[in-house]
């Protein structure tokens, strides 16, 4: 039998193996006491107890903002990605599914150069977690979505490796691992919400308009959503010459994201609102018909309204008949 | 790098040739890419659009005004209307661009052989149909006949219009010129309808069921012809709309031009009606 069991107490000599591969990122608590992944200096600001991070993990990848381009003597040059690699430990299942969505998105037709860098640096270790009261995934509590996922047992950890660098961390940490009951190897998980009848839930449901008159648009929901992506371009001329093009990221809610010259097609909180959940749960070309919802909760916990899209995914569509 | 010149994330070069002023505020600009983006660029379609980049600007989505000429010059037709279109018309000749695409569907120009087309253009939505139709009439033994009917508010903006009465004296094109409103203007100098596209569409006696329609233009435009091209008869899957939306990246990635839970620049800017008439936001 392999040696897949991580005692609590080598818990601290891991988080050193990990060192090896790579610049050690994992949850911890902020000055602020707000929960982020940040790089682990010191071992013992790790908190393996938080429920989620504010920031989820998409920042490793899609940085709220990065240049792609820059221009000078009238040519446009590929921007290198400083793409460092980095551990991150400690990841949620809903985290790692968010991540594999983002995979699909940047990676899948015509890759995307700097996710693609970034990507290439980054190690994946999961952990398993207790949901809480915002959580709304199926209890999946695993995620193969990763290198190696550690499941808590008693005393300590069940590793399952996933990846060959999965297998490379084992190999290296196999002086701190022993003998424990094998747990079958973790699946996808399926997605938390399937909305049945998305032609009732997305078109004129009264909740919609419910929502829509406490939204405020402030975004927070796609912010810290781990699959909202969409991102603006910009470019910047140097006072010295040439200059440089970002990409920063957007939001669906606010009410520039919908404008072309002369209209807007989404002008109302209402067509906001109902945009960003309609592709959230119905998908979105090329991924017609992928929830990417991973149900960790954020957005809920978030807004500052208490909008909770569970009541409207909830509602049978009988009783969303019923409705005044 | 392996990306620095591959049109898809990383524009080609380009040179801007000259200008030729259309209106007041409108100009068709020709564009002289690398040489080695020619290849590329040669597999436009109309009704594709390229990412003109000017250096310090942006980018902006644009359908080019004809297909690449055999040296790849590219034909943009660009109203000064916002930040980068501003810095464009100020640029002198020999000012250095960036070219990305072409990307997005083009107009079904193989599925349209054999059919009568309508073109249908409001405003500077004449541009994108002027290169589909250079095609059509490049290759008219391959379609039937042959109309554009042209909207424009007032007589000093109908762009093209000379060019467009040359080649339908040539024969081979029917014309319908036709200005929301027309001002004084001195005796003979320009003669057409006053009126609306869709009242234009009115009299209009064509083989509706047979036809391919291609629609471009402003998009109030887009919800008036529905109903007018609906009720003579066209298929919904044969009356074409080429939408705008701000597309940012081109490639389907950015969703600033989503349209329900399609993307404008990567399922369309070509859309058939048939498609759209299940998304409330199309149109």
């Amino acid at each position: 039998m392999e040696k897949r069991f991580l005692n609590q107490t080598r818990l601290g000599e891991f988080l050193e193996t990990l060192r090896l591969f790579g610049e050690l990122h994992a949850p911890t608590v902020s000055d602020q006491g707000v929960a982020a992944f940040a790089a682990l200096s010191d071992s013992s600001a790790l908190r393996l107890d938080y429920q989620r991070t504010l920031i989820p993990p998409k920042k490793y990848l899609i940085p709220f903002r990065e240049e792609l381009l820059h221009y000078g003597d009238g040519t446009y040059r590929q921007t290198r990605t400083d793409a460092p690699d980095i551990v991150l430990f400690g990841l949620h299942p809903c985290d790692l599914e968010g991540i594999a969505y983002l995979d699909l998105v940047f990676l899948g037709d015509r890759p995307d150069p700097c996710y693609a860098a970034r990507r290439a640096g980054l190690t994946l270790i999961g952990i398993s977690c207790e949901p809480d009261d915002f959580c709304f995934c199926n209890d999946s509590l695993r995620s193969a979505a990763c290198d190696l996922f550690l499941t808590a047992r008693e005393g300590g950890f069940q590793l399952a490796v996933l990846s060959a660098r999965g297998e490379e961390i084992a190999a290296a940490a196999r002086k701190l691992l022993s003998r424990g009951e094998a747990l079958p190897q973790p699946g996808r998980t399926p997605s938390p919400i399937t909305p049945q009848d998305p032609q009732l839930r997305f078109s004129d449901h009264p909740l919609w308009g419910k929502f829509a008159q406490r939204c405020v648009s402030c975004g927070a929901c796609s912010v810290c959503c781990p699959t909202c992506y969409c991102f603006d371009v910009r470019e910047y001329p140097a006072l010295a010459g040439g200059g440089s093009r970002l990409r920063e990221w957007d939001n669906c809610l606010f009410v520039t994201h919908g404008e072309v010259a002369g209209a807007n097609f989404r002008a109302t909180r209402l067509d906001r609102l109902r945009y960003r959940f309609l592709h959230k749960y119905c998908g979105f070309s090329p991924l017609d018909g992928m929830t990417s919802c991973v149900g960790c909760g954020r957005c809920k916990k978030v807004c500052p309204v208490g909008i909770d899209l569970r009541e409207l995914l909830d509602t049978s569509p009988d009783a969303a008949a019923a409705l005044p | 790098m392996k990306e620095s010149s591959s049109g898809m994330h990383t524009p080609f070069s380009a040179t801007l040739i000259d200008r030729h002023d259309l209106s007041a505020d409108t100009a068709l600009f020709r564009v002289a890419p690398q040489a080695s983006a020619l290849e590329t660029l040669s597999r436009f379609v109309p009704g594709q659009f390229v990412q003109l980049s000017v250096p310090g600007a942006g980018e902006i989505p644009i359908s080019p005004a004809d297909l690449p000429g055999a040296d790849g010059t590219l034909e943009l037709c660009v109203r000064r209307v916002g930040h980068v279109t501003e810095f464009l018309h100020n640029l002198p000749a020999g000012a250095r661009l960036g070219l990305r695409g072409p990307f997005g569907t083009g107009f079904p120009v193989r599925q349209m052989a054999g059919h009568p087309v309508l073109l249908l253009a409001g405003g500077l939505g004449i541009a994108p149909l002027r290169s589909l139709l250079f095609h059509l009439l490049r290759n008219s033994a391959d379609y039937g006949e042959i109309t554009l009917m042209y909207g424009a508010r007032q007589p000093k903006v109908m762009l093209f219009r000379e060019e467009l009465s040359a080649l339908a004296a040539r024969g081979g094109l029917r014309l319908y010129l036709t200005v929301d409103f027309a001002p004084q203007e001195p005796a003979g100098a320009f003669s057409c309808a006053v009126g609306l596209l869709p009242d234009l569409l009115k009299g209009f006696s064509f083989d509706a069921p047979e036809s391919y329609v291609a629609v471009c233009g402003p998009p109030a435009l887009y919800r008036c012809l529905t109903e007018e091209l609906m009720g003579a008869g066209v298929d919904a899957r044969r009356i074409l709309f080429s939408l705008e939306r701000r597309m940012r990246c081109g490639i389907g990635r950015c969703c600033h031009c989503a349209i329900g839970q399609k993307l404008c620049c990567a399922d369309g800017p070509v859309f058939s009606l048939d498609e759209l008439q299940q998304i409330p936001e199309a149109l």
